[in-house]
């Protein structure tokens, strides 16, 4: 081996150097050690420069160092050389044994040839002695293959003779299944060979299965039996090739004929849901109508799920029918709202409709009748709150309309409106707080519809309100003109109850409905609740219906004064002996007024003395125009009626402007006032539109100077009023001829007499209505 | 009395009633007013606007035999007018021609051209031109007159009784038909077809007291009443106003639309003394303001009067812009 080595040496040197690049990864490590170890101008690795090592070397150490290098270096090539070695061995090693090993192998492979011919040859006898085997064996494997067919032909004949006794042992142990199974297995044959040789056999059993059909359809029939019989039943049928669509058909007519029991009748609708609601409270009561309703909506929605599962197929017609339930419920439902209803009640409907459908929903999920419902519910509901609103306003106008003179009652339709108020807002806070499900998905809606519903509902209240009394909006031609018509029956009074219902509402009703739905029925995105601009429709509203409830008032004042002035002719008058008529009317229409302004207006918030205090200069002035033009009359007899236009002018210069219309409030004395200004203007200008002779002024200046007592007891604004009076008797005198006024004691006297003549007729009156 | 008037004012020496425009006068802004006293000399003032606008001058100043409750200026001669006047008893009528002044100022005759002789509460002349026909009314009647100047006459065509309770008490003639006109009663506005002399039309309305067509839109009437306020009509639906305005806090007396802007209406009332107008509300009155005219020639031009006899002149000029 050591002979062998020696020419390796070449070949070992090229080893090692693949060697050494294969084993170091890092070129800078092996290559100064590989290069030092053989020769420093062989160079491996790639960037080694010997000589600048050998520089480096030298320049940075000192031969202590540069020795240790030395010994240092040598030991390491020694080293690699041992392992050089080593390895070569050992491949050497390796290469002899596999030389060893194909030598035995060569040796081994001898006489293989002949075992194998050898082999061969049994095989082939081995074939011959079975193909034998076989040929002998054919003719009687065939034989009995045919006895096997034989024996099943007769088995199956027999089965066929068997089966009619076969059907009615199944009959009489009730397996219709089986005995389907026997005789559709038997059909084909019975079909070939029917007849001809199983004649008999066919009819009978064709009886036996007649039977079964029978009592099949009475199973599925029958209402007793359970659901899976039935079904089963239904499957043998369609296996039998019964018609079984006919079948189903004529059960989902029965079903369908059955709805009509289960309709909720509008006209029973309350009862039911009375029966609910107290069914609720006890429930030992449970045999009420609506009991009766669930358990029939139960046995319903029961048939339902039987036939779902026994004709897959019926599907659509299932929904259908519950969907045509669904629909006729809130179809009833609707008409049961027509009428008058409470929220509990219509509840009571909804909650049983709901149970109605959640029950058939159980059964068929797909039918989406919750869908169906929550829009149908959607509708119902809406039309609800909206009829609740008209039922409301209904209220309102009929207690309004069954206004009476007797004003007390008055008082109490308004309370009435406040509870009804009330009413309606619990009624639509229980609809809120019902959680049936079609409600909780509903809320928000509910609560838009809600607060949409009071804001129509009280701006159709307003203009109900104008309609009511009578100041017709030219908006709606029609209804004008049939209201316009019966405007001169409007009674004053209720235009006056409906200008201080505006106030109500305007200030206790709309805020404390806000309130309510800040309270209960906020949430919804829709803002449909304006209350802002609801007090200002019904501030306006106020403000025109009392305007309107004057005017009115006035209107039939200036009547009599217009009658009073049209037909005398004045400047023909006679002396005046008593005031005239006329005044009393005007005062008693004034009384009239101050009567119903009384009863349904406030009283103001300060009485006259202190408004005297605060509008003291105002009386002052006016005492001196008083006494100023009282100068005037007593010097107009000499005086040329040129200057007395003149002081006219002055006296007005002097008095204060004094604003006589003010703004009318809604207290007792500014509506008196106010109307007993609007006449005394209208008789002045009455007066303008006449010429007096002496006696017709003096007449003129007898009635004013009776009234000025009655009308300043009941009015707020004495300066005015007195301001007004004089100006009807400055009136007077500037259309007369011949200003001559009367003597102050006999005014007084006629006065006087006036007086104890209408005491003694108030106590005639008063006499009267005692004996009476 | 009070700062802020921008009207210009004039003052009668008596209390009056009635100012008419002059729409015939065409180089002018005229005016025509008559006094109403029982018992002083009455005149008939002619006012003129100068031209700047700033003064209201006294053209002309005629004495009247008796009180004048009604004045209306010739529509097309501006120197003849109709008066309705109060002999104290009774209720007369009658047309006036102006004298040539020549430029003297001393308070020369009118000269009479017809008496309409009859109890006559208002004279119309047609608005919109020459119509030599006129229409008087007293309580029950109506009256169609023919006039003629030139030989100082004036004679009944025709005429039709509205019945002893409809009380008439003034009207208007429809600028758009000549046939037609409206009478204020009672309890209704009536409608008289002139060719046939019959009535043809009411609106069931009580205490009217102003009527004026709309001279811009046929068919259109508002109405002055005594509670209720002012009301635009359309006569071919005329079962309900078309529109209802907010009216005086006492009555209104006169109402007239103005004649070149559609939908300017000016109401004049009782209380407050004021002038209203839609746009605006002139105050500055002292008394009962009946007398109400608009300048067919500057239109945004009107005269109020008060029955202290107090002419106002006033221009709605700055509030047009908003029309």
């Amino acid at each position: 081996m050591a002979t062998e080595a020696a020419p390796m040496d070449e070949k070992a040197k090229r080893m090692r150097d693949l060697l050494s690049s294969f084993y170091t990864p890092d070129p800078s490590i092996s290559t100064p050690t590989s290069s030092i170890s053989t020769s420093f101008d062989n160079i491996n690795g790639p960037s080694f420069d010997a000589d600048q090592y050998m520089d480096l070397m030298i320049k940075k150490s000192n031969l202590d160092v540069l020795l240790q290098r030395h010994v240092q270096m040598a030991a390491e090539i020694k080293n690699l050389d041992t392992d050089l070695q080593m390895l070569v061995y050992e491949n050497y090693n390796k290469f002899i044994s596999a030389t060893d090993t194909i030598k035995r192998m060569k040796s081994n492979i001898f006489g293989m040839e002949g075992n194998m011919d050898q082999l061969l040859h049994k095989i082939m006898s081995v074939q011959s002695r079975s193909d034998g085997v076989n040929t002998s064996l054919f003719e009687k494997r065939e034989h009995i293959e045919k006895l096997h067919r034989t024996r099943n032909l007769l088995r199956k004949v027999q089965f066929i003779y068997d089966l009619p006794a076969r059907l009615q042992k199944c009959i009489k142990s009730e397996a219709y299944g089986d005995a389907v199974r026997f005789y559709t297995g038997a059909m084909p044959i019975l079909k070939v060979y029917g007849d001809t040789s199983f004649k008999d056999c066919r009819r009978a059993s064709e009886e036996a299965i007649e039977t079964i059909i029978k009592n099949l359809q009475t199973k599925l029939f029958s209402d007793s039996e359970s659901i899976q019989a039935r079904a089963e039943a239904a499957v043998l049928l369609k296996q039998l090739d019964v018609p079984v669509d006919s079948l189903k058909d004529k059960l989902l007519e029965k079903l369908e004929q059955s709805l009509d029991g289960l309709q909720i009748n509008p006209d029973e609708a309350s009862k039911l849901a009375e029966h609910n609601v107290s069914s609720k409270d006890e429930e030992s009561n449970n045999q009420g109508p609506a009991k009766i309703h669930e358990d029939a909506v139960r046995g319903f929605s029961e048939a339902m799920r039987a036939y779902r599962e026994i004709f897959p197929d019926s599907e659509e017609r299932l929904f259908k029918l519950a969907r045509a339930l669904t629909t006729t419920h809130f179809e009833n439902m609707e008409l049961y709202i027509r009428k008058r209803v409470s929220a509990a009640d219509f509840l009571g409907i909804f909650r049983i409709i709901w149970e109605d459908v959640v029950l058939m929903d159980e059964v068929l999920p797909e039918a989406a009748l919750s869908d169906l419902s929550a829009e149908a519910a959607q509708v119902t509901l809406k039309q609800f709150v909206a009829r609740t609103f008209s039922h409301l306003q209904q209220d309102i106008s009929d207690t309004l309309l069954k206004f009476d003179i007797n004003q007390k009652e008055v008082v109490d339709g308004e309370v009435l409106k406040v509870v009804l108020e009330a009413s309606g807002k619990a009624e639509f806070r229980q609809l809120l707080d019902e959680n049936t499900g079609i409600f909780v998905k509903m809320n928000d809606l509910l609560i838009g519809w809600i607060q949409k519903g009071f804001q129509d509902f009280f701006r159709s209240l307003e203009s109900h309100f104008l309609v009511l009394s009578g100041k017709t909006s030219s908006s709606n031609e029609t209804e004008g003109l049939v209201e316009g018509k019966s405007s001169e029956k409007i009674h004053a009074g209720l235009i006056l109850v409906l200008a201080q219902l505006s106030v109500v509402i305007e200030q206790k009703v709309i805020p404390r409905i806000a309130e309510e739905i800040t309270a209960s029925f906020s949430g919804g995105n829709s803002q449909a609740f304006i209350p802002g601009e609801l007090c200002r429709v019904f501030h306006a509203a106020s403000e025109k219906l009392l305007q309107h409830y004057i005017d009115t008032r006035t209107q039939k004042i200036s009547n009599v004064l217009r009658k009073r002035f049209k037909t005398p002719n004045w400047v023909k008058h006679k002396e005046p002996r008593e005031v005239h008529m006329y005044v009393d009317m005007l005062l008693q229409q004034l009384e009239e007024v101050g009567k119903e302004v009384k009863q349904i207006l406030p009283q103001g918030t300060f009485r006259k003395h202190k408004r005297s205090d605060s509008n003291g200069s105002n009386t002052t002035t006016s005492s001196r125009s008083t006494t100023l033009h009282s100068d005037k009359m007593a010097r107009s007899n000499s005086q040329r009626a040129r200057s007395q236009l003149f002081e006219t002018h002055l006296a007005k210069l002097f008095k204060q402007k004094v604003e006589i219309f003010t703004k009318v409030e809604f207290t007792q004395e500014s509506v008196v006032t106010t109307t007993v200004k609007l006449c005394l203007k209208s008789l002045q200008e009455y007066v303008r539109l006449q010429t007096f002779n002496r006696s017709g002024f003096q007449q003129i200046q007898l009635d004013i100077q009776f009234l000025k007592a009655p009308l300043k007891e009941t009015v707020e604004d004495e300066a005015a009023i007195d301001f007004l009076l004089d100006e009807v008797i400055v009136a007077a005198s500037e259309r007369c001829l011949d200003v001559t006024p009367l003597e102050p004691p006999i005014l007084d006297k006629l006065i006087q007499a006036k007086l104890a003549k209408s005491k003694e007729h108030n106590n005639n009156n008063n006499k009267t209505t005692v004996s009476s | 009395m009070q700062g802020g008037s921008s009207g210009i004012g004039y003052g009668l020496k008596y209390q009056a009633r009635c100012i008419s425009d002059v729409k015939a006068d065409t180089d002018y802004t005229s005016f025509l007013t008559g006094t109403l006293s029982l018992k002083e000399e009455n005149e008939v003032h002619l006012l003129r606007l100068s031209s700047g606008g700033s003064e209201l001058i006294c053209e002309g100043l005629f004495s009247h035999p008796n009180e004048i409750w009604d004045l209306a200026s010739c529509p097309f001669d501006q120197r003849i007018f109709s008066t309705v006047f109060s002999t104290g008893e009774s209720f007369g009528a009658a047309i006036w021609q102006i004298p040539e002044l020549y430029g003297q100022l001393n308070s020369p005759q009118l000269e009479r051209v017809a008496s309409l002789d009859a109890h006559v509460d208002s004279v119309l002349w047609w608005p919109s031109g020459r119509c030599d026909k006129l229409i008087s009314m007293d309580e029950q009647n109506i009256f169609l007159w023919s006039l003629a100047c030139s030989n100082k006459s004036a004679e009944v065509l025709s005429k039709d009784s509205a019945g002893m309770l409809h009380s008439l008490s003034g009207g208007a003639w429809d600028p758009h038909d000549v046939n037609a006109v409206a009478a204020t009663g009672e309890s209704s506005v009536q409608f008289w077809d002139l060719r046939t002399m019959k009535k043809v039309n009411s609106i069931e309305r009580a205490h009217v007291r102003g009527v004026d067509y709309n001279p811009k839109r046929e068919h259109i009437l508002i109405t002055a009443e005594d509670e209720s306020g002012i009301h635009v009509w359309d006569l071919r639906k005329a079962k309900a106003p078309v529109q209802e305005l907010p009216g005086h806090t006492h009555w209104t007396w006169a109402v007239k639309c103005n004649p070149e802007y559609d939908g300017l209406i000016l109401p004049v009332g009782s209380t407050r003394q004021r002038v209203n107008l839609l746009l605006n509300s002139y105050t500055d009155y002292e008394d009962s303001v009946y007398g109400l005219a608009w300048s067919s020639r500057e239109p945004w031009v009107f005269a109020s009067l008060s029955y202290d006899g107090r002419v106002v002149i006033e221009s709605v000029k700055p509030f047009l812009p908003r029309l």
